[in-house]
């Protein structure tokens, strides 16, 4: 019996539950994508169920179906222009007025629909009667009763849907606007047909209500298939909106939306019934618990402490916690890399395979505890109803610079690291919103750059190193303010989505659902992150590894090493100071192949660039290598420095807090003004690569130019500029 | 707040009513992120005219007019936010967004948008 394959798409209100009958229906055979062009979150599964082959598309949770957001619009393009062939929409019966009325926006597109009344068990809690027979009589479509929290309905809901597609649209609902309204339908509907104009797959009317309520996208698609003759129907169109409004004092689409209310309303008249909405009007305040949390959570007196609470308890969380696990990865593959190592003989393929493959995978990997921690974090703050808060609390402090209350969350995540940071942006709804949040999470120092500050403060300025360090941290965050207004001004100008957002009742997450959502976020960070990472580390291999330097050694460092074997056989010198010996020369050779390599060599050939700085061609070729990673920053000063400075030794190399002989070195080359400015230009230039591959898979290509350009361009001017005021002074 | 200023617009020399500036896409945008213009009273009375932003706890307030923008006005109506629809302030914050509660559902709504949603104190 061959296999019947049907695709249903998921639709519903945010909060109404959808994600939990989504994961119901689909178990673990889920797929999360983007939807091509936007980075709207397209979520696919599979169902078997009664011989039938079910593809479950999980659409954007939105209220409607105007072309309010990037969302919005996917979700409809997805209903329209794949036509699957039942959309099941999700509905929060605790709020079926308002959640109806995506249902009949849904009806109006003429799509075999499904209604999941979702919750019903909270509803009915809250002495909510519903007559889902009668219901679903009147609006001409199954209704199945869903428990998603418990797993309740999900069969029925697929015996519903197959039911569906088996006899189709029973009954067609129109919904009548008013007279007023329909005669201006009429008018339009009239010129469109008259200028025979394509209505893609839409019906005429629906494309005729559209225009009335100026739904953008549809604008733009009938402007381009009109052409010339678009002036006519633009007249006719702008008449009926002048008449609409000045007779009933409120624009076309307020009239609409107000036509489809009553709909729901006369619908539900009969069919619905709420037993304790009286007393609760009367007190005024509804006296359920998420009200009584609110008081406290989203008082203008705690409310900023508590999520500032929340939040280093969140950073606590992902990163303290986070330590011991990817101190375990980051030994366990350094133990893989010294066994491999030990088996390959040829120098060359074992640098390859333990330096670049097995680092770049260990790189990879040694980040995900942390993103499993983050991702786990977000979905508690979301799932449980937080978020919302979150973003209300610090709405007002944003707003002021140009940001969404809810960008709070990934900026403080970036103090941690910018690749979760990046991946953090995501809550973000909005695109300009998003990306003005990415652009600027960079001056937010990662626990990266930290090792580069506790060097460069140490050897410059040991008295008040800390007070130092903290001016860096400081400027960052006002270099992100500065920039963020810059932004909003300029290239992400103009319509920042206005604060509307649902408070929605506080719920205990589920522990499965937060498990599906870390997973599948992991997931995605490993697939598509992780390659590119992967693919970065090995460039920059190349990079500091080619050309080989061979046997182009300034000095004869072989012999130098086999001289000191001898006098240390022969009992010269002892052990220790064979050993301090070797490992000098060897630090020498170190600086001198960096210095050999291209990496080496950009930075020998970016000095001139430098130069206005106060940076060395050291500093440069370190400014480089901190591409990699900025932490790279201190072992390569400390490698080129131990080619002058021997006393320098290769031992700096990692944290930075036992290398007291690379800060004196440090101290004796550069003037402090120099010390301080390399710290800024470390702090400002773009994060490391594996930062950059994660914000083009975020943002695209062009997005990740332009950081990477902009961030170089601000670093540089800031640096000049301390550096050339700085010199008059000091 | 298209109805109003739109109105307004229309009255300028040269534009005709059939015009109304949709044709230019800069515009739409502008209208839609300016604040509103002073609504012009409806009421005979001279009382000020009341907008969310000025609801205070304690209250039950009806919506009387929606003056966003047909963008923003659009998303509004879905979220509940219709003409004739009764709310009530929950606890709101002072300068940031407030907190009403409409169809038994609570928002968070930005001062900017509140400043265009037109009440009337429901007795």
């Amino acid at each position: 019996m061959g296999e019947k394959e049907i695709t249903i798409a998921l639709a519903g209100n945010p909060n109404s539950g959808k994600t939990t009958i989504f994961n119901n229906l689909t178990g673990m055979r889920q797929h999360v994508g983007n939807y091509p062009g936007v980075t709207v979150e397209k979520k696919t599964g599979v169902v078997e169920y009664k011989g039938y082959r079910i593809n479950v598309v999980d659409l954007p949770g939105t209220y409607s179906l105007t072309a309010y957001s990037e969302e919005e619009i996917v979700a409809r393009n997805f209903i329209v222009n794949e036509r699957p062939d039942v959309v099941v929409d999700v509905i929060d019966t605790s709020n079926l007025e308002r959640n109806l009325y995506l249902a009949v926006q849904l009806m109006e597109l003429n799509t075999p629909l499904v209604l999941a009344f979702n919750m019903v068990d909270v509803a009915r809690k809250a002495g909510k009667i519903i007559n889902t027979e009668l219901l679903s009589e009147l609006l001409g479509v199954l209704i199945v009763e869903t428990i998603g929290s418990k797993g309740v309905g999900s069969q029925e809901l697929l015996e519903a849907v197959i039911k569906t597609v088996n006899t189709g649209i029973k009954k067609k609902v129109e919904i009548k606007y008013g007279d007023e309204v329909e005669n201006e339908i009429a008018k339009i509907m009239a010129v469109l047909e008259e200028q025979k104009i394509p209505t893609f797959n839409f019906s005429i009317r629906w494309i005729a209500v559209k225009l009335l309520e100026q739904d953008a996208d549809i604008i733009e698609k009938i402007k381009k298939e009109a052409g010339e003759k678009y002036q006519d129907i633009e007249k006719v169109v702008n008449s009926s909106i002048n008449h609409i409004t000045s007779i009933m004092r409120n624009t076309p689409e307020v009239i609409i939306a107000d036509a489809r209310y009553g709909f729901i309303k006369g619908a539900l008249m009969e069919s619905y019934k709420e037993v304790t909405r009286e007393e609760m009007d009367r007190s005024g305040v509804e006296p359920d618990k998420s009200e009584k949390i609110d008081r406290i959570l989203t008082s203008r007196i705690s409310g900023i402490p508590i999520f500032l609470l929340i939040m280093w308890l969140m950073f606590q969380f992902v990163f303290t916690l986070g330590k011991y696990p990817v101190g375990w990865l980051e030994i366990g593959f350094e133990k893989i890399g010294v066994l491999i190592g030990n088996i390959i003989t040829h120098d060359l393929i074992r640098s390859l395979i333990v330096d670049s493959i097995i680092g770049g995978v260990g790189g990879v990997i040694t980040f995900t505890p942390n993103m499993i921690l983050l991702f786990l974090a977000i979905a508690i703050l979301e799932d449980s109803g937080y978020m919302a808060r979150a973003a209300f609390v610090m709405d007002r402090v944003m707003h002021k610079i140009g940001l969404h209350g809810k960008s709070f969350i990934p900026l403080i995540i970036g103090f941690g690291c910018t690749v979760p940071a990046y991946m953090g942006s995501r809550i973000l709804e909005n695109k300009k919103d998003r990306l003005v949040t990415m652009h600027i999470n960079t001056f937010m120092s990662c626990g990266a750059r930290l090792p580069v500050y506790v060097l460069f403060a140490g050897a410059f300025f040991p008295a008040i190193a800390g007070n130092v360090i903290f001016s860096i941290y400081l400027i960052g965050v006002l270099m992100a303010i500065i920039m963020a207004r810059v932004l909003r001004a300029t290239r992400f100008k103009g319509e920042s989505e206005p604060f509307v957002m649902e408070l929605p009742a506080y719920r205990m997450p589920t522990f499965k659902g937060l498990f599906i959502h870390t997973w599948e976020r992991t997931w995605m960070y490993l697939k598509k992150a992780g390659t590119i990472i992967l693919a970065m580390s090995i460039l920059i291999w190349i990079l500091f590894t080619f050309p080989v330097i061979g046997d182009n050694y300034s000095q004869d460092y072989k012999g130098q090493i086999e001289e000191v074997e001898l006098l240390c056989s022969s009992g010269e010198i002892t052990v220790d100071e064979y050993n301090s010996t070797v490992s000098e020369i060897e630090a020498k050779m170190a600086g001198e192949r960096l210095a050999y390599s291209s990496a080496g060599r950009i930075g020998h050939f970016l000095e001139p660039v430098f130069k206005p700085l106060g940076f060395d061609w050291k500093m440069s070729v370190a400014t480089v290598s901190g591409i990699a990673a900025k932490e790279m920053i201190v072992s390569t000063m400390g490698t080129l420095c131990s080619i002058e400075d021997s006393d320098v030794l290769s031992t700096s190399e990692g944290a930075g807090e036992e290398s007291g002989s690379l800060k004196e070195a440090l101290g004796k080359d550069y003037t402090p003004l120099v010390g301080y400015n390399f710290m800024l230009f470390t702090l400002l230039y773009f994060p490391c690569a594996s930062a950059m591959a994660v914000f083009r898979k975020e943002a695209g290509i062009k997005e990740m130019l332009f950081q990477i350009g902009y961030t170089l361009l601000l670093a540089w001017t800031v640096s000049f500029l301390v550096f050339q005021i700085g010199s008059l002074f000091i | 707040m298209r109805g109003w200023g739109y109105r307004l617009k229309d009255r300028g020399p040269g534009i005709s009513p059939g015009m109304r500036g949709w044709s230019h896409g800069r515009r739409i945008k502008e209208e839609v992120i300016s604040p509103v213009s002073e609504p012009v009273s409806t009421d005979s009375t001279d009382k000020k005219i009341l907008t969310m932003a000025d609801a205070v706890p304690g209250k039950k307030y009806r919506i009387t007019g929606i003056h966003g923008g047909c963008k923003l006005n659009s998303r509004l109506c879905a979220m509940g936010f219709v003409p004739g629809e009764v709310f009530h302030v929950s606890g709101a914050s002072a300068g940031g967004p407030v907190c009403v509660v409409i169809k038994g559902t609570k928002f968070a709504i930005g001062r900017g948008m509140a400043e265009r949603i037109q009440v009337v104190e429901e007795k």
